[in-house]
């Protein structure tokens, strides 16, 4: 087991290498669209003098490689870099909104697990049935569905129209999040997020199920004397539920990463729209640095869900060989 | 009264090309502690019978169309679900043809012993554990309390085999319903499960229904043989009967596939050609005629129905007990006819 | 096998006959026949090619028909659109008060903030979606292709390079990763064919690259290979056909995907720029007309949904069709 930890993490550094390598190769200056140096001085005359001077501090006048040296080992010292536009460290921005994402990545997985497998499970067990035609069209619906115009609907349907409904006296709010712990204004934008990873999860639940309701050992629990009830939900579930939790896993370290779409529709002040935010801006500094935080968290999460598939699966934690 | 009485069972399955018929009419009685054989081809209904007993028919699309399974004066297919599962484990107990997957890979093997325990008798977890590590004891695995905290796939075939069995006895059953144990298993370890199975029989006084398409397997052990072929049983008797005065000639073919030692040195092993019937298109007349190479007229054309050739010993074959079928056997053993 | 046929087959092989552990009948099948018609009717139905088969079983798929038939007429609607649009529809109307009119005969979809007329824009909005499906769908193929044949057909160290550079690109998000390249790339619908292109290859390689391994086992390519058959020979005589189902597949349903991506970043203003309409930037200028004028938001939301489903639909029946094994 230990081994085998130590294994994906040795795994883990060489494309977290390539990850910072196409990084580096995008802020190349030239390539990104405005001069770097007019960007950072802002609205202050530049100067040759100047100019120089931000060169140097920057180490713009090196070798390529001499810079990437420079951003790599600034990159393990925690060192992002200035943001252009608001004078403080990437860092520290970034840093004040990871925990609004992580609040809204919770509440959507609390979703996708909730409904997600509460639709699968119904769906398997009751193959062929009314409930699994709902569950098998209405996936195939969410799955096609783009999230930012299902976070419109949602706004109009519980913001605008339930509002005008009720005389304004029910309604969720649909813009920004509120002072947290403030559940209604997450709702839609959970719900928004939740949507399609909801419908996979739903749809590998149920497909999860069949196959395990169709395997020899159930036939077995049922000789045995156990009620459907118990075969259903222990023993075809805990084999079913091994690729399900990896699948919610790796959502969730998606999630982790920013939803620039969910957090975008709903003015949610995340991650991924501080980082959609400061590309509209071109504040390289923010856009990249926020993109390998968000790929290293991705992968660490990652990491934890190939841990705990381990741990889930006997065949995997005693048979010593992984994969 | 016999332990477990079954009369003229059918079983159907429907499917989107019409109605098989898997089990058509089978009857038979198994007696406190006496081993009963089924033996067929695949196909032949064998497992659907023993599913039926346990009322484990997937339906839709099976269904106990007729028939009664009587244990011990009670009419299992009319017992609630509750009754029959209270009955599944704890009075009949049963397993299955692949130890690799009909253990749950998930669990602890000493954790899936003790299921039935907790169920049936009461018990508490750790009563439970308890006894498994004595089931698995009782079967032969060595280190029992270790190995009860392993899962099945530390286990070997010979092993996982073993657990299934310690799990099948850990109620005590009445019946032990055996679905070819020892098909996917090494020869050197199928011997070493038959004989656990007998010598378990011996101590516990267990009634056996064992289910194999090879007679040899059963030679040893069963009182009672029973032959099925498409779905029908074709011959029913003592073991003594049925192997040393065999009346059907699709248990000739049994016989004459299976190596032998005691009649000569040369004999040939003798497959059976040809293929079991679709069970949706069953020929008329007798089922097994396409393959029989005594087949007259009539079995085109009439069904032969399942009749006592000898006190105790009844075949469905329009010739059995007759001279002329057993010149024809004669005439077989010599290799003139084929 | 169909969905009923795996069922009856499960059935099946659940109850009769010595299978070894990996449910292979064993080798006492000599006399095994089938319990279930399942495996007999295969036997019994006279020999077609996979792909008549496929076709047969996909003309059975009621969704799969569905979708193709909306895809066909998306597509027509797109190609036909100068004939016919701007007759009857396209032209503003800016009578005073005509932008943000509400649904009527002569505008079906109603009218947007400048008086245009939606029905004409959603219309006109499919082409930069289907030329994303396609064109950007066909970059990742022919990236993925080139790439996943090499690594599956090769091996060794140029297979390790270009799966690990597959886990680097897999290590972004996929909308973060677009966005950063198109912030280089600037925004624009060509930089969008190219973002979404290049982003796509690693699945598709991986997916061929696994197939290429499955297929490149079996016993007719080493007779190939002994008869002197050369390696690009090898490659799209014998392995290719074996391989291509499940590209088929899954690139039915990247063409869905592809069209999401597009107006997700036209949502976002990084993908088709005003005034060429786009659907997703249709929602973006809906986005602060919801209350007032609610049809600018349902109707081009519609018409990505409808599309990409018709798509997702395709994909799914050509998988049930091929018998092609995803993992959902």
């Amino acid at each position: 087991m230990f081994k085998y930890v130590m294994r994906r993490i040795l795994q883990m550094i060489p494309v977290f290498l390539g990850v910072t390598l196409i990084l580096f190769v995008l802020r190349i200056p030239g390539l990104l669209p405005g001069d770097p140096i007019q960007l950072i001085v802002g609205e202050k005359t530049l100067t040759p003098a100047l100019r120089a001077q931000i060169e140097e501090k920057n180490h713009l006048n090196e070798p390529a490689y001499v810079q990437y040296g420079y951003y790599v080992s600034n990159l393990l010292q925690g060192d992002l870099g200035e943001s252009y536009q608001k004078s403080r460290s990437v860092t520290s921005i970034l840093a004040d909104k990871f925990p609004n994402t992580i609040r809204l990545a919770v509440a959507a997985i609390l979703v996708e697990i909730v409904v997600g497998l509460l639709a699968g499970i119904i769906s398997a067990v009751k193959q062929y049935s009314f409930w699994d035609v709902l569950v098998t069209l209405s996936t195939s619906i969410l799955v096609s569905v783009p999230v930012f115009w299902l976070g419109m609907l949602l706004q109009m349907l519980f913001g605008i129209k339930l509002k005008q409904w009720t005389g304004g006296a029910l309604f969720l709010p649909i813009t920004g999040m509120g002072t947290p712990p403030d559940i209604a204004h997450l709702i839609l934008p959970a719900v928004t997020l939740a949507s399609v990873s909801t419908a996979y999860v739903a749809r590998i639940m149920r497909s999860q199920m069949l196959e395990a309701l169709g395997q020899d050992y159930i036939r077995t629990a049922m000789a045995k004397g156990l009620t459907e009830r118990a075969v259903v939900f222990k023993h075809a579930l805990k084999n079913a539920m091994i690729p399900v939790v990896t699948f919610i896993g790796i959502d969730l370290g998606a999630l982790m990463g920013g939803a620039i779409l969910t957090e975008s529709v709903f003015s949610w002040p995340g991650v991924g729209r501080e980082i959609y935010l400061a590309v509209l801006q071109r504040d390289w500094p923010v856009v990249m640095g926020g993109v390998v935080i968000v790929v290293l968290i991705v992968m660490v999460v990652n990491l934890l869900v190939d841990i705990s598939y381990a741990l889930l699966d006997p065949r995997i934690r005693y048979g010593g060989a992984a994969e | 009264m016999a332990l477990l009485e079954v009369s003229d069972l059918k079983t159907q399955f429907t499917t989107r090309d019409g109605v098989v018929r898997a089990v058509d009419g089978v009857s038979f009685a198994l007696e406190e502690g006496h081993t009963l054989a089924i033996v067929g081809e695949s196909g032949s209904g064998k497992s659907v019978t023993a599913l039926s007993i346990m009322r484990l028919i997937p339906d839709p699309p099976g269904k106990i169309a007729a028939g009664k399974v009587v244990l011990r004066g009670e009419s299992v297919l009319d017992m609630s679900d509750a009754d029959v599962r209270a009955m599944r484990g704890d009075r009949i107990a049963m397993i299955f043809q692949d130890p690799m997957t009909s253990l749950n890979p998930v669990f602890r093997v000493g954790f899936q012993i003790g299921e039935a325990l907790r169920i049936h008798k009461g018990m508490s977890r750790k009563e439970a554990d308890a006894r498994a590590v004595e089931m698995l004891d009782l079967v032969g695995i060595p280190n029992a309390p270790h190995r009860a905290k392993d899962y099945p796939h530390q286990f070997s075939g010979g092993m996982r085999q073993r657990a299934m069995i310690a799990m099948a006895l850990a109620c005590d059953p009445d019946i032990l319903i055996a679905d070819e144990p020892t098909t996917a298993l090494d020869v050197t370890i199928q011997a070493q499960i038959l004989e656990l199975m007998i010598e378990l029989q011996q101590r516990k006084g267990t009634a056996i229904i064992m289910i194999t398409h090879d007679l040899g397997v059963v030679a040893d052990m069963a009182d009672d043989v029973m032959v099925m072929y498409a779905g029908k049983q074709v011959e029913y008797g003592s073991a003594d009967a049925v192997f040393y005065s065999p009346q059907h000639p699709y248990t000739w073919g049994l016989l004459d596939s299976l190596p032998r030692h005691d009649i000569d040195e040369k004999g040939t092993l003798l497959p059976i050609e040809g293929q079991p019937p679709s069970l949706i298109d069953v020929p008329p007349g007798c089922a097994f005629h396409p393959r029989c190479p005594y087949a007259q007229a009539v079995c085109r054309e009439t069904c032969p129905e399942l009749r006592e050739i000898e006190p105790g010993h009844m075949a469905a074959c329009h010739f059995a007990g007759t001279d002329s079928l057993v010149r024809g056997r004669v005439a077989t053993a010599e290799g003139e006819v084929r | 096998m169909t969905r009923e046929d795996k069922k009856l087959h499960d059935v099946q092989s659940g109850m009769e006959g010595p299978r070894d552990a990996g449910g292979h009948p064993t080798k006492d099948e000599r006399v095994v026949g089938p319990i279930l018609p399942g495996a007999g009717e295969v036997a019994a139905r006279p020999a077609r090619t996979l792909w008549g088969d496929a076709f047969t079983r996909l003309r059975k798929n009621k969704l799969a028909i569905i979708g193709l038939v909306w895809v066909t007429i998306v597509i027509a609607l797109a190609l036909s659109a100068d004939l016919w649009v701007p007759r009857f529809f396209a032209e503003p109307t800016f009578t005073g008060f005509g932008s943000l009119e509400a649904p009527s005969a002569q505008h079906p979809f109603g009218t947007d903030r400048i008086g245009r007329d939606v029905f004409s824009r959603v219309v006109y909005g499919s082409r930069p979606s289907l030329s994303v499906g396609v064109l950007a769908v066909s970059i990742s193929l022919a990236l993925g292709l080139i790439l996943g044949a090499l690594s599956g057909y090769y091996g060794g160290v140029l297979d390790a390079f270009i799966m690990r550079t597959a886990d680097v690109f897999f290590a972004f998000p996929y909308m973060l990763f677009t966005i950063a390249l198109l912030a280089v790339l600037g925004p624009g619908l060509q930089n969008v064919f190219i973002a979404i292109g290049i982003l796509g290859w690693p699945s598709i390689a991986r997916v061929f690259r696994s197939s290429i391994l499955s297929v490149k086992e079996n016993e007719y390519v080493d007779a190939a290979r002994a008869m002197g058959a050369s390696d690009l020979r090898i490659m799209f005589r014998h392995i290719m056909p074996n391989a291509i189902a499940p590209i088929i597949v899954y690139g039915t349903m990247s063409i869905g995907g592809a069209i999401i991506t597009e107006a997700a970043l036209s949502y976002l203003g990084m993908g088709v720029q005003a005034p060429t309409p786009s659907w997703g930037s249709m929602l973006s200028e809906a986005k602060a007309l919801m209350i007032p004028a609610p049809w600018l938001t349902i109707w081009p939301g519609f018409a990505i949904l409808t599309t990409v489903l018709a798509f997702v639909l395709m994909g799914d029946g050509m998988r049930d069709a091929l018998d092609v094994k995803m993992k959902d």
